[in-house]
């Protein structure tokens, strides 16, 4: 067996970063309060002071924190991406997770001891696009779209040096990461250049007679009944008509769970285990660190035993989406 | 400004498509872009096809460009893709491995709209890599545009799609598939039978998108016909209808007519233009 | 890990009759009375000023559902108070007071209380966004509990923004 599998778990501010940390994550990734990052939501994300703060407290614990500079600059906003990996790379961070080849560029000359990383949204699903950017930019580990089976990404890390960091656990891109643009279609505002996916000044919740209606834009995504469990507002996880059939025609409201898949995960050579779930709060954080650590670390003791417990399906079913959970496309039948 | 025909994103019959393809050589299109960019498994037309397709058409004219698969997940994608590449044609690279192999194969190519070129310095490093044309990724705005013209290498074309369904999305899961419970590796190819693709619609019965196997489009028409003297001025080369199931012709004919000042504009009012003002997608707003 | 959870327990069904005949407003200046002590330098500016500054001039309204009780603030300038208008809020939350009190201690993430429909969220999503994220980034270890719950006792809190009541001549609008 390769390396040591990493646990990467996500701060949307100060308290979650000190939360995963306590609870036992090797990699704590977060972003800056603006548009370079996928998670820009109002009220979220780091200030220099809170930053400074997280990356001494990880630090003094032997975690590391990645900085996520995942979106797409343009001419007009060029310097806010490359002052953002300025002050990530001033901070000490141990890595920026980058999408977009332009800044790879600028942090790569700039910053050469930086350890880069390509991000999810940069859409890299084979080992050809994932050596490309190790060639030409110089990254250590590359995140992978929620797209492929267990065995294309075996596949892939059979034929990188690049590590291999997945998403392990919670709200799952059903799309391929970084070519998804239908919030910007409905709402006008797009994860690649904005940094949001179905912006809350988009969304509207409201109780009728006929159920809890969610629309976003004013388009009406779903319905729930009384009592029925709820999802986000994303399109992907709406109720529509097609063929005069009403359904989730893209996917249910349902979070990613690979916890039954960690031997397996370690004998292909993942890397890293990526929890999604910035925008969530610090009690959930704490509810799924502590999961997954216990996991991680039971299977790397004895990875031909090991089953998941009972408590941790229902810990993680709790906060999940839809309060359900899939294998997504790591699990053929799925796509 | 010239006119290019988009890769067919749907799939239709073998003989139709050729059908399509022998009508396309008397269209008054400059480039056209052939090859299947959606699904692997889609093999109506395999690739000796395309390139069959691709020489009578330039044969006829036309500057062909042989585009590739947007997704590429397993070990045969990259064959085929690696096949694509050491044709006589001028490649579409959808994704960075394509990238990779023109690069490496010192081959000039297209940058594709996937490739998500929303910034001047990534515009510059393709150049540097190969690219000799790039198309702007329809969610960008005009504002985007003119940052990245500015910024333009030397000798680089800039494509703009202008009319068509959007190319919103692409998953690893077919939703023509799963409008019939069938999974992806034994889908049946159903989406021979939705030439257009499948209309989604909320449940208010408003149209929204389309489904197209892994794609998800728009359900309205982005069109940009109005725009065409601002595309002008903005120094694009070339304006990208994306061919439809019926009335391509027709289409193609009217943009020309409407460049060569002899039409005026025809957008309808479910059309939409929202990206270009920097709007939701599917807004229309009008010149 | 915290070892204590707070039970699933819903309040008695009299409370729910009974409570919207209650005088709704003291509960309400509490809570005002908390926000507000939580932005003051007292208390370390706990809460960021800045970072509330799209809330100037927004109602919310906070429902909890099993005590049939309903409170109305709005945010200006000069912090929160009450608000007496009882057309809808620009925000509405509504939960039982379990689900309030588990949010309050971080126990529960308000996504899960949505995901199982046990949180509503009405009117203006951003502006519970803001809420929410700004709650959930104050770094609470940095205070001493105890002088936190004294400095947040009703009584005092009350006290003070009476006080302040009285030193303003001038209504807000």
């Amino acid at each position: 067996m390769s390396a040591k599998l990493e646990l990467v778990c996500p701060a949307g501010g100060l308290p979650a970063l000190k939360t995963a940390v306590d609870h036992g994550a090797d990699c704590v990734y977060a972003g800056f309060r603006d548009e370079t990052n996928a998670r820009n939501f109002n009220g979220l994300n780091f200030d220099d002071k809170a930053l400074a703060e997280g990356v001494k407290y990880a630090h003094d614990r032997s975690a590391r924190v990645l900085i996520a500079l995942n979106t797409f600059p343009q001419a007009s906003n060029w310097s806010r991406w490359t002052a953002a990996v300025d002050r990530a790379a001033g901070h000490g961070v141990d890595a920026v997770i980058l999408a977009d080849m332009g800044l790879m560029d600028y942090a790569a000359n700039k910053h050469p001891n930086l350890r880069l990383h390509l991000s999810v949204q940069g859409s890299a699903t084979n080992y050809e696009a994932i050596n490309f950017y190790r060639e030409r930019f110089g990254i250590q580990r590359a995140v992978l779209p929620r797209v492929l089976s267990l065995a294309q990404v075996e596949q892939v890390i059979q034929n990188t040096p690049v590590e291999i960091e997945i998403f392990g656990f919670g709200g799952l891109c059903v799309m391929v990461e970084g070519r998804c643009a239908l919030s910007a279609y409905a709402t006008g505002t797009s994860p690649n250049c904005q940094g949001a996916c179905s912006p809350g000044k988009s969304v509207r919740w409201e109780q009728t007679p006929q159920g809890m209606e969610t629309r976003l834009n004013g388009i009406l995504i779903d319905k729930f009944a009384d009592g029925e469990r709820a999802g986000y507002p994303t399109l992907c996880k709406g109720r529509f008509e097609v063929d005069d059939e009403t359904y989730y025609a893209i996917e249910e409201p349902t979070s990613l769970n690979t916890i039954e898949m960690l031997p397996e995960l370690m004998r292909i050579g993942v890397r890293a285990i990526k929890i999604e779930g910035r925008q969530r709060s610090p009690a959930y954080v704490a509810q799924v660190t502590q999961v997954w650590r216990e996991a991680i670390d039971s299977c790397q003791r004895d990875a031909a035993h090991f089953a998941p417990k009972a408590g941790w399906m229902a810990e993680l079913n709790k906060v999940s989406e839809g309060q359900s959970h899939t294998l997504g496309a790591y699990y053929r039948p799925w796509k | 400004m010239k006119i290019s025909l988009g890769p067919p994103l749907y799939y239709w019959p073998r003989q139709q498509m050729l059908d399509f393809y022998a009508e396309v050589a008397a269209m008054p299109v400059d480039v056209v872009y052939v090859g299947e960019t959606v699904c692997s498994r889609r093999h109506e037309l395999r690739l000796e096809d395309w390139l069959d397709v691709a020489a009578k058409l330039r044969d006829a004219g036309k500057e062909v460009v042989l585009s590739t698969l947007t997704l590429i997940e397993s070990e045969s994608d990259l064959k085929a893709l690696r096949r694509a590449a050491t044709t006589e044609f001028l490649i579409e690279a959808n994704e960075m491995g394509a990238v990779r192999l023109c690069a490496d194969a010192k081959r000039k190519f297209v940058a594709g709209p996937t490739l998500n070129v929303f910034g001047p310095e990534t515009l510059r490093l393709l150049g540097d890599m190969g690219a000799t044309r790039w198309v702007l990724p329809p969610e960008a705005t005009r504002e985007m545009l003119a940052g990245l013209q500015a910024g333009r290498p030397a000798g680089m074309e800039t494509e703009v799609f202008a009319h068509g369904r959007l190319p919103l999305a692409y998953s690893a899961r077919c939703f023509t598939a799963r409008r019939f419970n069938l999974q992806k590796d034994s889908c049946e190819f159903k989406c021979i039978d939705y030439p257009a693709g499948m209309d989604l619609k909320t449940r208010e019965g408003e149209a929204f998108l389309t489904i197209n196997g892994v794609q998800t489009q728009s359900a309205k028409n982005y069109n940009l016909q109005g725009e065409l003297p601002q595309l002008v001025a903005d120094g694009v080369d070339i304006v990208r209808i994306s061919p439809e199931h019926a009335g391509t012709r027709a289409l193609v004919e009217q943009f020309r007519a409407v460049l060569d000042g002899a039409a005026a504009p025809a957008v309808a009012s479910d059309d939409c233009n929202g990206f270009w003002y920097g709007k939701p997608g599917l807004e229309l707003i009008r010149a | 890990m915290t070892t204590f959870t707070i039970p699933d327990f819903t309040l008695p069904q009299v409370l729910k009759r009974l409570g919207p005949r209650l005088p709704q407003l003291p509960p309400t200046l509490v809570l005002v009375g908390a926000l507000n002590a939580a932005m003051s330098k007292r208390l370390g500016n706990l809460l960021p000023r800045d970072l509330l500054e799209p809330m100037i001039g927004k109602r919310v309204t906070i429902r909890v559902l099993d005590a049939g009780m309903t409170l109305r603030f709005a945010y200006g300038e000069r912090g929160f108070r009450p608000s007496f208008e009882t057309t809808p809020a620009d925000l509405t939350m509504s939960a039982r007071s379990r689900d309030f009190l588990a949010l309050l201690l971080r126990e529960e993430d308000p996504d899960t209380l949505f995901f199982s429909r046990r949180l509503l969220m009405e009117g203006d999503t951003d502006l519970g966004l803001l809420v929410k994220n700004t709650l959930d980034g104050i770094d609470l270890p940095r205070l001493d509990p105890a002088q936190l719950v004294a400095r947040l006792s009703p009584a005092e809190l009350l006290n003070r923004f009476v006080a302040r009541l009285a030193q303003r001549a001038v209504p807000h609008h």
